[in-house]
């Protein structure tokens, strides 16, 4: 199974995300953008992993020139690999971009979403994120109501919809059954928009999300950073965690492009 | 020619960059009701206006919240 | 010229020099029968400056027992030349210091400052203050894995109308050079894992920024063999006319006009950057291509480049090959500019397309601007000109020797006479919100301390405050590297010996807190200026200290720097000596965090409780200074440290927290906030309740175990005392059978996080 993991100018989080890929047992290249675009072979791959950092700088905003660049050049492909139900993971940084990219709710031309500043700023902590019922065949591994423990680290996570239409998109997504993880408070219960449960403000408490078929995830907490017992922040208490890796396992459950399914 | 793109918020988008300048103005005893933050791109460019108009929906916005106005500087 | 000519011109062209090294410089032309060049000037003032030349350091200081020569080498140094440690790398020759790790990794760390950049514009002083502590690591082959940040300023309540003409408010500084960390070190993708922030009056108009890095590599990859005949290619950014006169404007105190006069002294920086160019770095380093490398800091190509051709025997560049920002006429400008994200490498001529190529793919311009050769001259061709052509063993033979006075008889320091208060509680409370002791969860949050992925002990232990944190930076092992700080200008104000003492010993007992051992350790000063004999007297015995505590804990100097000169309107600030303590865990699944663990479990205080609140937090909060400053035993400490380590080796420490700030009342209340348990302690007969709760003597922990056998053997014959249990959700403190502390752990926790009731 091979994992392309990429990196643009400012990628940051990638040495993490192939360890992790690795572990699973992926063979995970990871290669500059200027390479992938010039090769323009995606069907190569089995899983498409945008990792987090500050793209580019994140000027104009976060993830856009990233997502802009790669569809200008790669779009046709891009939209193959996502109708072959191969998987694609955008981790903080590779969510704004896959949402930039028109990916994240679905496919489309233009975003149908935002990645909005937090309401309070940038902030590098650990959060609760509950596991909600989704299509998501990478978070398969997952049980629904699921309460798990991973950091967040960005200043722009707020996922955000056109003004007035909150409603209507939330009904949809939920719908389709493509709220993935949402923000919540330790014992699982929702965290109602509340900081710090909800770090940044997003919509609904939304932390993650799937496109309506399942092989398309975005979220902004990273599970690399959660994937071994001595990454958590309270492993001297003896625990062994390793909630991030489950969603790695589940992803090379899942590459063999298979299709997503309900939970 | 050279043209001068602002971006705003849309109305109803949250701009926490904007109520922490309107808080801090406050707090120095400044009288303000209400600020908004946008970005100021200065783009020289043989292109047309349309053109432009093009470049902020392509790239320079985001259309869900964001506003443009474009305008020969 | 004449002598006054001579310093009108030092001054006017800020090249910061003496009238004794103005004459050398005449008479070194004199010779050549021909006047310097703008270019020869510059080139001179950068190598002679107090930057680059540490002339203070280097010097003779004139005290009332006689003259003391070169306190750098006879202190610093000497103590690491004492010590030996087999696994120094690489000491005092570097960019950073280097030692061993695991197999053939290294680990190079070094700390800088950035303080007058960050008074005038807090923002982009401390982005360059981290971008140029990155590069350090990256010209010594480093990759950079973590960084640390100790910050002092101003009290952020001190009022409008006290502040002199010129001088930024506290909460601007801070915040802007908070947010400068953040943006430097967050979008490099480099966790800034560890540091303190500090407040002070004399801070106000003189803030202080450390930065410190961490980087990492193999042996192999250390290649620092620059022969003639090599290329120098400058790599990074393009030149402009940022930051000219940086190294000499270090050397000047603030004033009014600082802003207007010195405002090109600060820059704009760009960590993609630099970001893109350590991805090229590391791939040239891993090809073996280059033969030497050195960032582009103070002095910029004038510094990088005159010190490597030094070590070859000359070079000649040509600097219509620099790649510039716009249109620059002036060579001066161009060969002293400190422009940010530059680097200087040099590789042998049969590498030189490899290497370029390398950092066209990651989107760096890589330009080659001489070439070294044996000819003992530095010379500088411009639009067809020679504009410069200097002998190196001129630049690097100046018999100047800068005399300090410090002859100065120290003040006298009383300690306050006051009745125990009744409610010591409130005390507690009152101390814990102190701004030196408050939370800063706040601003940790700000800095990606998670980035990487290896960060084992974090800067916060569930919801208190840690000692020291851990990286696992291998994939295939279990070793930690561990860092910390310690600085207390507070008791500065009553002996820099005793200031320089406790922060060597802060910060090792930070880093044994943790499970940390064999401790390299870097000195950063900042001082106010030698010309008072007040200041030049306490760097001396600073100094002295750092022998004599450097040696006694085994702890080798490894790299360090100094800022002198740090004047406002306000006067000097307090003397400044930041400790950074490097030491390494054989497993980090041994390390220990600071937060109580257990119902049930015994605490226990470790070390020695003196009578020692000078300089104190609890006197601070009453608003006395005292005299009776803590201490460090020089036989005891590295005992009670190592009795530690074998402590925590057995198994025996559940958490462990040092005694800082606030001493044991503060410590015991933030372990058990940060578990979520409360305690129950008595404190033992002998010394006055209120004194032995807040003493902040030296080499203490409190420590919980659940097997007290354990830990009494290992502490056999050290100082150790069984203070209580933990349980229940408050902190009581007993003592003479009267209930003097009974705090729930919320009520200590809010006063902690500055939540107003």
């Amino acid at each position: 199974m091979k994992a392309l993991v990429m990196r643009a100018p400012g990628t940051n989080c990638d040495s993490e995300m192939v360890r992790a890929l690795k572990t699973v047992g992926f063979d995970a290249p990871l290669v500059h953008i200027n390479d992938v675009l010039r090769e323009k072979n995606l069907s190569r791959y089995d899983v498409l992993v945008f990792p987090g950092g500050f793209s580019y700088g994140d000027y104009i905003r976060s993830g856009a020139i990233w997502g802009k660049k790669f569809v200008a050049v790669l779009k046709d492909e891009l939209r193959d690999f996502v109708a072959a139900k191969k998987p694609i993971v955008g981790v903080c940084n590779g969510m704004q971009v896959l949402v930039e990219a028109g990916l994240i709710p679905r496919t489309a031309d233009y975003p149908e979403a935002a990645m909005a500043s937090n309401s309070l700023g940038y902030r590098c902590m650990w959060t609760w994120l509950r596991v909600e019922k989704n299509v998501c065949g990478i978070a398969g591994l997952y049980k629904k109501g699921e309460v798990l423990r991973v950091p967040i680290a960005h200043g722009e996570g707020r996922y955000t919809v056109a003004p007035g239409t909150e409603k209507k998109a939330l009904a949809e997504l939920e719908g389709n059954e493509q709220i993935v993880f949402r923000y919540c408070k330790p014992d699982g219960s929702p965290a109602g928009g509340e900081y710090p449960w909800n770090p940044n403000g997003s919509l609904s408490d939304i932390a993650g999300i799937c496109n309506p078929e399942g092989n398309v995830l975005a979220m902004m907490p990273h599970p690399e950073r959660a994937s071994f017992f001595w990454q958590f922040p309270d492993w001297t208490l003896g625990e062994k965690r390793e909630d991030g890796l489950r969603l790695f396992k589940g992803l090379a459950g899942s590459a063999g492009g298979k299709s997503g399914r309900s939970i | 020619m050279l043209y001068r793109v602002e971006v705003r918020y849309k109305k109803g988008v949250l701009d926490p960059e904007g109520n922490a300048a309107l808080d801090a103005l406050r707090s120095l005893g400044f009288k303000a009701d209400a600020v908004a933050t946008a970005k100021v791109y200065l783009i020289e460019t043989p292109s047309s206006q349309k053109d432009v108009e093009e470049m902020c929906r392509k790239l320079l916005t985001n259309p869900i919240i964001h506003d443009y106005s474009v305008s020969k500087a | 010229m004449s002598d006054p000519e001579l310093v009108k011109l030092s001054r006017d062209g800020q090249l910061s020099l003496s009238l004794e090294e103005m004459r050398e410089i005449k008479k070194y032309f004199a010779a050549q029968k021909r006047e310097p060049t703008d270019v020869e000037l510059e080139a001179v003032a950068q190598t002679w400056s107090e930057h680059c030349g540490h002339k203070t350091f280097k010097g003779v200081f004139l005290t009332n027992d006689g003259e003391v020569c070169n306190i750098f080498k006879k202190y610093i140094a000497a103590a690491t030349k004492k010590i030996n440690a087999p696994w120094c790398f690489s000491v005092f020759e570097d960019n950073a210091g280097i030692v061993e790790f695991e197999g053939d990794w290294l680990l190079s760390f070094k700390a800088e400052t950035h303080n007058h950049p960050s008074a005038l514009e807090p923002f982009g002083g401390a982005v360059t203050g981290v971008g140029g502590v990155i590069r350090d690591i990256l010209g010594a082959w480093g990759d950079p894995i973590a960084n640390t940040d100790i910050l002092c300023f101003g009290p952020l309540d001190f009022p409008d109308s006290k502040l002199p003409a010129g001088t930024k408010r506290p909460q601007y500084i801070h915040d802007g050079v908070i947010s400068g960390i953040q943006a430097y070190g967050n979008n490099m993708g480099i966790p800034t894992i560890n540091g303190a922030i500090y407040f002070d009056e004399s801070y106000v108009g003189n803030p202080l920024v450390f930065c410190g890095c961490l980087g990492m590599l193999r042996k192999k990859h250390y290649v620092r063999r620059t022969k003639a005949g090599d290329v120098a290619l400058l790599v990074g950014g393009k030149t402009g006319r940022d930051g000219m006169h940086g190294v000499t404007f270090a050397s000047v105190e603030l004033h009014e006009k600082s802003e207007e006069t010195s405002r090109s002294a600060v820059q704009i920086g760009d960590p993609i950057e630099e970001e893109k160019i350590k991805r090229a770095m590391v791939r040239v380093r891993e090809e073996g291509l280059a033969s030497g490398t050195t960032d582009l800091g103070g002095g910029g190509l004038s510094s990088a480049v005159t010190e490597t051709a030094q070590r070859t025997g000359g070079i000649e560049v040509h600097l219509d090959n620099v790649r510039l920002k716009y249109p620059m006429s002036e060579a001066w400008e161009i060969w002293i500019s400190e422009s940010q994200e530059r680097m200087l490498l040099t590789v042998p001529p049969q590498n030189l397309e490899r290497v370029t190529k390398i950092f066209e793919s990651e989107e760096v311009e890589a330009v080659p601007i001489g070439i070294f050769n044996s000819s003992g001259k530095l010379r500088i061709k411009y639009k067809g000109a020679m504009v410069a052509d200097l002998d190196l063993s001129f630049m690097f033979g100046s018999s100047f020797v800068q005399k300090t006075d410090a002859r100065f008889t120290p003040k006298t320091h009383v300690e306050p006479a006051f009745s125990q208060p009744k409610d010591l509680t409130h005390a507690l409370l009152k101390i814990l919100g102190m701004p030196n002791v408050m939370s800063k969860r706040r601003v940790i949050q700000k800095y990606d301390h998670e980035v990487k992925g290896n960060t084992a002990i974090k800067p916060l232990h569930r919801a208190g405050p840690g000692d020291a944190a851990v990286l696992k930076p291998l994939d295939d092992s279990w070793k930690g590297a561990v860092l910390s700080n310690g600085f207390n200008p507070e008791y500065g104000k009553i002996s820099a010996y005793w200031m320089a003492a406790s922060a060597i010993d802060e910060a090792i007992r930070n880093n044994a807190a943790v499970g940390g051992r064999r401790f390299a350790i870097l000195d950063n000063f900042s001082w106010g200026t030698p010309n008072k004999p007040e200041n030049a007297l306490a760097l001396l015995d600073a100094c002295r200290a750092c022998y004599d505590f450097g040696v006694a804990f085994n702890a080798p100097f490894i790299s360090g720097k100094d800022s002198l000169y740090n004047e406002s309107p306000m006067g000097s600030i307090a003397h400044t000596l930041v400790i950074s303590a490097l030491g390494i865990s054989p497993d980090v699944r041994k390390c220990v965090t600071m937060d109580v663990k257990r119902e049930g479990n015994a605490l226990y205080l470790v070390g020695e409780t003196k009578q020692e609140l000078g300089g104190s937090h609890y006197y601070k909060s009453m608003g006395y200074l005292g005299a009776s400053v803590p201490q460090v035993d020089k036989e005891k400490a590295p005992a009670i440290v190592s009795a530690l380590t074998s402590a925590i080796d057995s198994g025996a420490v559940r958490s462990c927290h040092d005694l800082s700030e606030g001493g044991l009342g503060v410590a015991l209340a933030e372990s058990c906030f940060a578990g979520g348990l409360g305690a129950d302690v008595v404190l033992p007969k002998g010394m006055r309740s209120d004194f032995f709760l807040f003493s902040e003597s030296n080499t203490r922990f409190v420590v919980e175990t659940e097997n007290e056998e354990k830990l009494k053997a290992a502490f056999k014959g050290l100082p150790l005392l069984r203070l209580g249990t933990v349980g229940g959700k408050r902190v009581r403190v007993a003592a003479e059978g009267k209930t003097i502390v009974d705090a729930g752990i919320d009520e200590l926790r809010d006063a902690w996080e500055g939540v107003s009731k």
